[in-house]
Order: structure tokens, then C-alpha cells, then sequence
């Protein structure tokens, strides 16, 4: 063998050996944020498009861990309850620094918390935290000790501090020097985010090499799902958040491999009737939406298979409940699931004094029953699940006219003029925790949506709620929590305020190109382990 | 018989046909346009449905042809309204001239700058939540012929401003005449012939208003059909490749507007 | 020449008078229109009462509308345009972010409609073949049926700029006017008369066509910037492109009083300038 052939074997050989490093470090991921994100403060964070930043580039002290649902120690390499709930002790982790150099210590944790918590600040993140009134303490008695006091119990503390982000007290660029896996490297308002790995991230795998492998990330800002899925189709784009459904069924015959169905999601879709008294409907229909024959006869005229089948293209599950199955343990699984009946609806309203004559319903006094349907321009899934329900309920002889508002139209009448008779709405749930939906269950509580911010309770079983509602805030036990809870869902289950209608899937789509995504039901729900995913590098090389 | 005269011809009896299909839709169809037949959504052109279904497993023919209904027959009525605006507003401030008509062209100008769209989501938003979707519809049509006039309002004012100077104007007034039987008697009747070619390119635009305007979000209540409603479908890049029979709606619209302008009876039009 | 001066003076202030009066007109409109003062934060169960009050106070006018409208004018005399509720920032970095991207869009369609109008007008006129005139009376007839919106699919579709879709929509108005005063002028008698002279296209075009047409062209060029406009609004909220349009329907949307404020003095100080000239040019007509 010549010297040069030797050296070219050599290269070779060493060519194939750096190839799988190659392949599996550096690159950009691209993907989409939906709106433009109003703050990089993690304190102030209410988007979604601000709290998908957070998440990439905050460091917490303890992290949910989006697959098996449990916790694990993130900045805090271990923490403690105290017995009444309301003191949390964290061993932070030595030796760690922020984005550009600065030392991290329980200081941080300190200054983070106290701002946080500042009412001047009017922080949601922080919000969840109040429990009752007074100041939070927080003490940093040692460098790797942070202890924080609550003036009350705080349900499912430990969780909370997912969404807290911990920033430097004392680093010149303030919110800007991060500890989690990325940070903000450059941002072009409309246009997109650029994100760079964090030199000094803390988390290595088992290999001992840092994290994360890819080095990039680019969050292009894309209203429009119809061009992100375009792009995506094109290459442009590696993953994508969240598809509608008629989307990802084009997609999965397409392209197969790269749609991934997590199973059904922890949103629910929800229809209520308005039960406020200070609604200016007249008499006699405000008495049909509080009549619970009435509520739970148009629950069962309700064809919730054709909405999953129709709307959502098989990509959902019926609801019957304010929890989703995929939230293992506050899922109540005794609920009834009535199926789709009209007849049963018909006997139901018959036993309230509703006449059917074949075609039209009457109530007791011959009003024929008609009522509106509200909810949001903009949404077509909704928009189609309202129209179904139209057909659904002239079955049992209601007629039904579907009203499609903007947003502000809409939350100004459902919360402040209460002119409307029904309303269809997303829940949105990003916590598993029922106890920070507390304001939607407690009959004074601005978010009761059929009739929010009672003086007392209205009903009597409205007031059972309250009281179950409080015993499962006041309790550490979880299993008591539970039953109560569950009780509450059976309450809700009869009378049916809320009712539900489907758990939608969560539907992403990841490139080939990516390896080791693992979609999850919770939020961010295809990019949660973005440290430990990794990049195939083309055979054209260069991956821009 | 000339090529224009033909084209007019043409044109004149596919408009012809198309508002006959729409307005004796009940007869060309036996399906309500919201019928869901939920076994057989986004179906392709069958026997039993010649242009398919919709994603709820509604009739797009019959959609089509109760849309037509509605577009057609409101488009006129809104065009008809703007022109009138325009005429009445227009005409004044072409024969009276000075402060009049500096005011009229100037509120003209106004409203032309505001956001139609945003105009048009707060009004929407106003209405009453229990109205019938037919009466919403005849509402949405109405107010944009209510604020559709600023464009036909500068061609009216034109017009009569070359009046105001005219010969037989002096002579009238010279006679004596009252100023409201010169109005009635001179003024609009020389107006009508370009108020009726406004008119006629208004309806046009109206119908591709409102399509614009169900695109957006804004349009017609459901269940009832639209054009721009039907259009909507075309927002979803897949499913029109999948289905390209969902492109019905917008050739028909496109033949639609086209015959208009072919049918008009003045020879061209200013921009 | 000072009547003329004295004439574009006035326009001037009709102009600034017109703007102010659109800037109050759009503030009016979102401050009384259903859902001013609404935010979708209230929907949100772990707020507390205080953050809620809060985001309400945000949301109000402390004082009546005119003399916030009052209060606003003065800042911005100084150069301080408010700042975005919905966005939370300062507007007038907001408009320098996203002017230039649709005013590029607006000229470059406006250019791109006006050659591909002009070069087919004139070749419809000076071509033997019968079937360029029918091309171009049938391409403009088909675009100008399609609704703004459908274009401006269209155009996202094939991954068109954005300017290429306000082109689309403002050519076929172009070629038809262009095509009906190039006939016009054509037939007059004296062109006529230097045609049978002899004079060549090119001189024939350049000295006595143009200055035919000049002013009523000019007119139209101003016309079609205003339209132009006109037409950035809902395609930039469709093709999901930032500049001002999309900034104006999401402001809409988001009842975003100080920032329409701003936007509607704007797109009327530039819709009514544009008008203003092209009637000024106008009436400089012979």
C-alpha cells in the first residue's frame, strides 16, 4: 500500500468513526411559535409563544417530567415539605452558573421568589402560589440552601415550581442570563427567535457529555398552521407543536413516520347554558337553563361520537368530565358516560314539563325552546362542533342558532354583560392539578362561568362543591384530595353545568430528521426533552 | 351581430341562469342546504351528490345553489343602497359646490381610509345575539351597502358637477324653477345612466366583499351558505389538492363577476 | 403660481385636518365598540383579584376620550407614540419595525402592476394580433373577479412574496384604464393627424400621447397607492406577513386602542395624500 492510500484509509477510518459523533451533535431545529411573545421576564409570562421561551430557556428547581408525569430534581438536587404544607426547604445544587458566567446560589432563588411573589407584579406563575393572604418568606440561610415560608397550605406546591424560572440577582443582564439548556441569542420582532445552546447548562446524560446536543434552535413566529404545514412538508421546519385534526390526517397518509398521535390531551371542550341572574333573557328561558332535566337531556341529545368522528377525524375521545384519562391520577373513572340518546332526552324534558309534538319542544307555558349559541370566530373545529350540535338538539326539537364572535365580543358577554344563552369554550388545562381551578369551582369565583361570582351559593349543590372545593385546598392528604374531587366531578356529572364534550388528541408532527422526540400529552408537548433530542445531519451536509 | 355584442349576449344569459338556479334552488335540489349526512363526509361527486359533500356531510351542490340565493339576490340590494347614498350625496355636492362639497368629499375620503373590516366586526359584534341568521345576513349586506358608497360617490359628484354649469341648468333656473323640481326633473335623470353603470359594477364588488368578509371570519351565520362561506373550505391548501371539486364555488364566482362586467351596457369603465 | 402654492397649502391642512380627524374616528370606534377593555387573561383561574383588578384598571381610559385623544396628540408632537397595550411596547418602534416591510410590499406591487399594465396596454394597442388585446381583457377580467382574499391564498400558496398578490389585484384596474386612455388619446384628431404626418411610434408616443395622458395617469398612480393600501390590510393578515396591515387587524382584534390610534392617522395621512395628489395632478389637466 502507497503512503498516500495509507493516509486515505486513514481518513476514511476516521471519517467513520467521527461520523456518528457528527451526526448526532450541533445542527438548528426549527419550529413555530404561534404569536409573537410578549415578554422574555419568565415573572410575567401569560402567553403561550412567552411560555414556550421560558420553558426553553429557564432553569427550575424542580421539573415535571412530561412523560411519567412524576417529578424530578432539576436545580434542586433534593427538597422538603414541611408537615403543614406551607414551608419548602431546597438543597440547590453546587458549583452552577448562569448563561454568561454568573454564580448561581440560593441568593438567586431568593431574589426570583420575592419577585415573583411581589403583588406589584401582578405575576399569574405567582398567583397560583397564593394560597391566602399575607407575605411569602424566603430565607437563603447557606449558599446551597433556599427556605421558603407560605402564610397558608399551598396544594401541590412542589409542582408549582415547574413554571418558575429561576433568574440571577446580581448578573448585569438580569433576565437575559438563563440556566436552562438554551438562551435568547437574537430576536427579530415578527420574525423569529433564535436560541443558542447554554455553555453552561447543568444537565449531562449518562455519557457525561454536556447538554444539550443540539446546538440551535430557531422559533420562527407563524400565525398561520396552513403555512407552517406547508414548510414543514418542504423540509423548513422539523417539528410542529400542535396540528388540527383534519391537518394530521393528511399528513399521516402522506407521511406516516413523521405524525405522532400522543393520546388523548388534557384540554376539554366545553358547553354551558347561562345560569346567571343577571342575564337580560326573558324569564322563561333563564328557567330552562336552570333546569337540570333540561342540562342533562341536551347532554344526551348530544352525539358526541359524530364530533369526534366528523370534527376531529377520529382524533378525539367523547368527555364526560372536566379531567381527561390521560391525567392518571385525578381521572375519575366511576363517571357515567351516557351514550347518545334522544329518546332518554326526550323523557327527561317530559318529566320537566317540556311538550315534543314531533317537531317543535315546547315548555310548560307553550314557549317553543330556541336559544343562541356563542363562541369564537376563528376556531373552525369549534365552529363545526356548534353546527352539529344545531342538527343534534333539532332532534329533540330545540332550535338552535350558532353565533361566531371575535374574542373580546365574546369574553365581554360571558363575563360582563352575561347577554347570551349558551356558550361553547376550550378549557384549557395545563396544570393535572385541580387545585388551581379553584376560582372555577367555588360558586364565587370569577371563573364559575354559568354564573360567576356569587354573593352565596345559588344552589344547594353549588354549595356542596364549595365545601368540597375548600376541604381538598386545606388538605395535604392525597388521597383525600382525591375523593373529594372525585366527588365534585360526580356532583358535576349530575348536574351537568359544564357540558363536556370531547378530549382532543395531541397531534404533533416531527421530521425523520429528528431523533429521540417522545410527544407528550402535557405542555411544551413535542419539545419537552429538547435537550436530549438530536439531529441527523443530510448527506449534503449542512443542515441551515 | 359585432364580437361585443356577443359577449353581452353571452353574458347576459349565463347571469340569467345562474340567478334562476338560485332562486328556484328548492327545485333543483332535494337536500336542505344544512342536511349533515354525517355517514359520508368530504365525500367526491357521486350520483347522489353531483359536487360531493362538505366536512360536516352537507350537500355542496345544494350549498352552492341556496349560496347563490343569497349572494345574488343581496348583492343588488346593498349595491342599490351605496349607489342611492352615493347618488343623493353625490349630487349635491357636485350642484352645490363650495363648503358642500368640500364637506361630502372630505367625509368621503375619511371613510375610505377607516378599516372596512373593523367597521364591520364592531357592528357585527353589536347585533343582537338572537336574530335569525336570514335577517343577519340581509343586515350584513346592508351595512356594507351602507358603507360601500365613497367609491360610486366621487363618479356621481363628477357628473353632476359638469351639470352644474350647463347650459340647460342655467336656462332652468333662469326660468324659475324651484330648486327641488330641478333636482327631480333635470338633475336625475341626467344622473341615472351613471348611476346605473355604478350600480351595475357595484354588484360585482359587493359579492367579492363578501366573500372576502366569510373568509375573514366575518360572514354569514350558520348553517346558511354563502359564496364566500364556500370559499372558506379553500383556506385548507390539503384538502382542496385532495378534493379539487371545492374549487366549484370560486369558478362560479369568477364566471359570475366576469358576465357582470361583460354585461355592462357602457362601452368600458374608469379605474 | 402663488394661487397654486395657496392651492397645495390648503390641501396641506386639509390633509393633517383629514388625518387627525381619521386617528380620533378609529379611537372612537374601538373604544365604543363591543369588547373595548376585554382581555383574555380573565379567563385564567389562577389570577388573584388583585392581578385581575389590575389588568381591567390597564385596560380603561382614565379620562374622557378627547382629551385622551388630546393628551396623546401632544405626546406624539414630541415624538412619544404611547405604547401597545396588547404588545407592551412602545409604538413607534413597532411602526419603524414594520413600515418599511409593507411599504416595500405596497411600492413593489404598485411597480409590478403598473409595468406588466403599461407593457400590455401598449402592446394590445400597437400588436397586429387580435388575440393580445383578448389575453389581456381576459387575464385582467379573471384577476379582478377573484376576491382579495383568494389571492392572497393564492399567493401564500405558491410561496409569493406578498407584493406579488397586491400586484395582482391592482394590475388589471391599471391595464384597463391605461388601454381605454391610450384608445382615446390614439383617436384624437391631432394624433391622429401626426400619425398621417408620418411621426414615428416612439416620438409620437413620447410627445403628444404622453402629455395627453399625463395628468390622468399621474392621477391614477396615486389612486392605485392608496388602493394599494387599501388591499395590505387583509393580505398581510392572511399571508402572516408583519408589517402594518397585519398589525392593524391584530390591534383590531385585540382592541388595541393607542396603536389603531396610530395606524388609522397613518393609513389616513397616507391614503388622503395619495388621493390629494393625484387630484392635484388632476386638475393641472388642460
Amino acid at each position: 500500500m502507497t503512503p498516500r492510500t495509507r493516509a486515505l484509509l486513514a481518513c476514511l477510518v476516521l471519517l467513520v468513526l467521527a461520523a456518528p459523533l457528527g451526526a448526532q451533535s450541533g445542527g438548528v431545529l426549527r419550529f413555530c411559535l404561534h404569536s409573537e411573545p410578549k415578554t422574555f421576564d419568565p415573572a410575567l409570562v401569560d402567553d403561550e409563544a412567552s411560555e414556550n421561551v421560558r420553558y426553553l430557556t429557564g432553569g427550575v428547581l424542580i421539573r415535571l417530567d412530561r412523560e411519567t408525569q412524576a417529578l424530578e430534581p432539576a436545580l434542586a438536587a433534593s427538597w422538603k415539605v414541611s408537615k403543614d404544607g406551607r414551608t419548602i426547604t431546597f438543597h440547590l445544587r453546587k458549583g452552577l452558573y448562569f448563561s454568561d458566567g454568573t454564580k448561581f446560589t440560593s441568593e438567586d432563588v431568593a431574589f426570583t421568589i420575592r419577585r415573583l411573589m411581589d403583588p406589584q407584579m401582578h405575576s399569574s406563575t405567582g398567583d397560583a402560589f397564593r394560597s391566602g393572604e399575607g407575605t411569602v418568606e424566603v430565607q437563603a440561610p447557606a449558599p446551597d440552601v433556599a427556605v421558603i415560608t407560605f402564610p397558608a397550605a399551598v396544594a401541590g406546591l412542589e409542582r408549582l415550581f415547574d413554571q418558575v424560572a429561576i433568574i440571577s440577582a446580581h448578573s448585569p443582564k438580569k433576565e437575559m442570563a438563563v440556566l436552562g439548556p438554551y438562551y435568547v441569542s437574537e430576536y427579530k420582532p415578527g420574525e423569529y427567535v433564535l436560541l443558542r445552546r447554554n455553555p453552561n447548562y447543568w444537565r449531562h446524560d449518562a455519557q457525561g457529555r454536556p447538554l444539550p446536543y443540539i446546538d440551535t434552535v430557531r422559533l420562527d413566529i407563524q400565525r398561520n398552521r396552513e403555512i407552517e404545514l406547508l414548510r414543514f412538508r418542504r423540509g423548513e421546519l422539523q417539528m410542529i407543536n400542535r396540528l388540527d385534526a383534519e391537518q394530521f390526517s393528511n399528513l399521516q397518509k402522506e407521511n406516516p413516520g413523521a405524525a405522532h398521535n400522543a393520546g388523548p390531551g388534557l384540554d376539554a371542550e366545553e358547553f354551558w347554558f347561562n345560569q346567571s341572574p343577571a342575564a337580560p333573557a326573558p324569564e322563561f328561558r333563564k328557567a330552562w337553563f336552570r333546569t337540570t332535566e333540561f342540562r342533562r337531556a341536551v347532554s344526551m341529545a348530544i352525539n358526541r361520537e359524530d364530533l369526534c368522528r366528523i370534527v376531529f377525524y377520529g382524533y378525539a375521545a367523547p368527555a364526560f368530565g372536566p379531567v381527561s384519562s390521560s391525567n392518571k391520577f385525578w381521572f375519575n373513572s366511576a363517571l357515567p358516560a351516557p351514550k347518545h340518546n334522544p329518546q332518554e332526552a326526550l323523557r327527561l324534558l317530559a318529566q320537566a314539563g317540556f311538550r315534543y309534538d314531533g317537531k317543535v319542544l315546547k315548555d310548560s307555558s307553550g314557549n317553543p325552546v330556541e336559544f343562541t349559541i356563542v363562541t369564537n370566530s376563528g376556531n373552525a373545529a369549534r365552529e363545526k362542533m356548534a353546527t352539529m350540535i344545531q342538527q343534534d338538539l333539532s332532534q329533540i326539537g330545540m332550535r338552535v342558532k350558532v353565533v361566531t364572535l371575535d374574542f373580546p365580543s365574546l369574553i365581554e358577554r360571558i363575563t360582563k354583560t352575561f347577554d347570551y344563552d349558551s356558550c361553547i369554550l376550550g378549557l384549557v388545562n395545563t396544570d393535572l392539578d385541580p387545585g388551581s381551578q379553584m376560582t372555577v369551582w367555588l360558586s364565587s369565583g370569577e371563573n364559575h362561568q354559568w354564573n360567576p361570582s356569587q354573593k352565596t351559593p345559588a344552589t344547594a349543590w353549588e354549595a356542596e362543591i364549595d365545601k368540597l372545593m375548600r376541604e381538598q385546598a386545606s388538605s395535604l392528604n392525597e388521597k383525600l384530595r382525591k375523593a373529594a374531587f372525585d366527588r365534585v366531578q360526580q356532583i358535576v356529572a349530575e348536574q351537568q353545568p359544564f357540558i363536556y364534550l370531547v378530549n382532543k388528541d395531541v397531534l404533533t408532527a416531527v421530521s425523520p430528521m429528528v431523533e429521540g422526540a417522545a410527544p407528550a400529552v402535557l405542555n411544551p408537548q413535542v419539545f419537552w426533552n429538547i435537550e436530549t433530542l438530536r439531529l441527523k445531519v443530510p448527506e449534503n451536509g449542512g443542515t441551515e | 351581430m359585432s364580437a361585443k355584442s356577443i359577449l353581452r349576449a353571452v353574458s347576459c344569459s349565463v347571469l340569467f341562469a345562474v340567478f334562476a338556479a338560485g332562486l328556484f334552488a328548492g327545485y333543483l335540489t332535494h337536500y336542505s342546504y344544512a342536511l349533515q349526512f354525517r355517514e359520508v363526509p368530504n365525500a367526491a361527486p357521486s350520483a347522489l351528490h353531483p359536487l360531493g359533500t362538505d366536512s360536516l356531510g352537507r350537500d355542496l351542490f345544494a350549498r352552492l345553489l341556496y349560496g347563490t340565493r343569497i349572494s345574488l339576490l343581496l348583492a343588488p340590494a346593498a349595491a342599490l343602497l351605496a349607489t342611492l347614498i352615493a347618488g343623493v350625496f353625490g349630487g349635491l355636492a357636485g350642484l352645490a359646490g363650495g363648503w358642500c362639497e368640500k364637506v361630502v368629499l372630505a367625509a368621503a375620503d375619511l371613510s375610505m381610509a377607516l378599516p372596512l373590516l373593523f367597521v364591520l366586526l364592531a357592528l357585527r359584534a353589536l347585533m343582537p345575539l338572537d336574530v335569525s341568521p336570514v335577517i343577519s345576513v340581509v343586515a350584513t349586506f346592508l351595512m356594507l351597502g351602507a358603507l360601500g358608497w365613497p367609491s360610486s360617490l366621487r363618479v356621481a359628484w363628477a357628473a353632476a358637477r359638469e351639470l352644474r354649469n350647463s347650459d340647460f341648468l342655467l336656462l332652468a333656473r333662469a326660468g324659475g324653477s324651484a330648486p327641488g323640481r330641478i333636482l327631480m326633473k333635470h338633475v336625475l335623470p341626467h344622473l341615472r345612466p351613471v348611476l346605473f353603470a355604478q350600480f351595475w359594477i357595484s354588484i360585482p364588488l359587493f359579492i367579492l366583499t363578501e366573500a372576502t368578509l366569510s373568509m375573514l371570519g366575518l360572514g354569514v351565520m350558520e348553517p346558511l351558505p354563502s359564496w364566500g362561506n364556500l370559499l372558506k373550505g379553500l383556506e385548507n391548501f390539503s384538502a382542496v389538492r385532495a378534493n379539487p371539486w371545492m374549487l366549484a364555488p370560486l369558478v362560479l364566482l369568477v364566471v359570475v363577476v366576469i358576465s357582470f362586467q361583460l354585461a355592462l351596457p357602457a362601452e368600458g369603465e374608469l379605474a | 403660481m402663488s394661487a397654486g402654492i395657496s392651492r397645495i397649502g390648503r390641501r396641506l391642512l386639509l390633509m393633517v385636518f383629514l388625518s387627525l380627524a381619521g386617528g380620533l374616528l378609529g379611537a372612537t370606534l374601538v373604544r365604543y365598540a363591543p369588547g373595548y377593555g376585554m382581555d383574555e387573561r380573565e379567563l385564567d383561574p389562577r389570577l388573584s383579584e388583585t392581578t385581575r383588578e389590575a389588568i381591567r384598571s390597564g385596560h380603561q381610559l382614565h379620562s374622557g376620550l378627547l382629551s385622551y385623544y388630546g393628551a396623546w396628540l401632544a405626546r406624539a408632537a414630541h415624538g412619544d407614540l404611547g405604547r401597545s397595550e396588547w404588545l407592551d411596547r412602545p409604538i413607534a418602534g413597532l411602526l419603524v419595525e414594520r413600515f418599511p416591510l409593507t411599504l416595500r410590499s405596497v411600492l413593489l406591487g404598485v411597480l409590478t402592476a403598473w409595468a406588466a399594465g403599461v407593457v400590455l396596454a401598449l402592446a394590445s394597442l400597437g400588436a397586429r394580433a387580435w388575440w393580445v388585446d383578448l389575453a389581456g381583457t381576459l387575464t385582467s377580467g379573471f384577476l379582478i373577479a377573484l376576491p382579495v382574499a383568494v389571492v392572497a391564498l393564492a399567493a401564500m400558496y405558491l410561496r409569493a412574496p406578498v407584493f406579488v398578490a397586491i400586484a395582482a389585484v391592482i394590475f388589471p384596474k391599471v391595464f384597463r384604464y391605461l388601454r381605454n386612455l391610450l384608445v382615446h388619446a390614439y383617436e384624437q384628431p391631432y394624433v391622429l393627424a401626426a400619425r398621417a404626418r408620418g411621426i414615428g411610434h416612439a416620438r409620437l408616443l413620447l410627445r403628444h400621447v404622453l402629455r395627453l395622458v399625463g395628468p390622468p395617469v399621474a392621477a391614477l398612480l396615486g389612486v392605485s397607492i392608496s388602493m394599494a393600501f387599501g388591499a395590505a390590510i387583509p393580505m398581510e393578515a392572511l399571508c402572516d406577513s408583519p408589517g402594518i396591515g397585519q398589525l392593524a387587524w391584530l390591534a383590531a382584534l385585540n382592541r388595541d386602542l393607542p396603536l389603531i390610534m396610530n395606524l388609522t392617522l397613518v393609513v389616513t395621512l397616507l391614503t388622503v395624500g395619495a388621493n390629494s395628489a393625484a387630484e392635484l395632478l388632476h386638475s393641472e389637466a388642460p
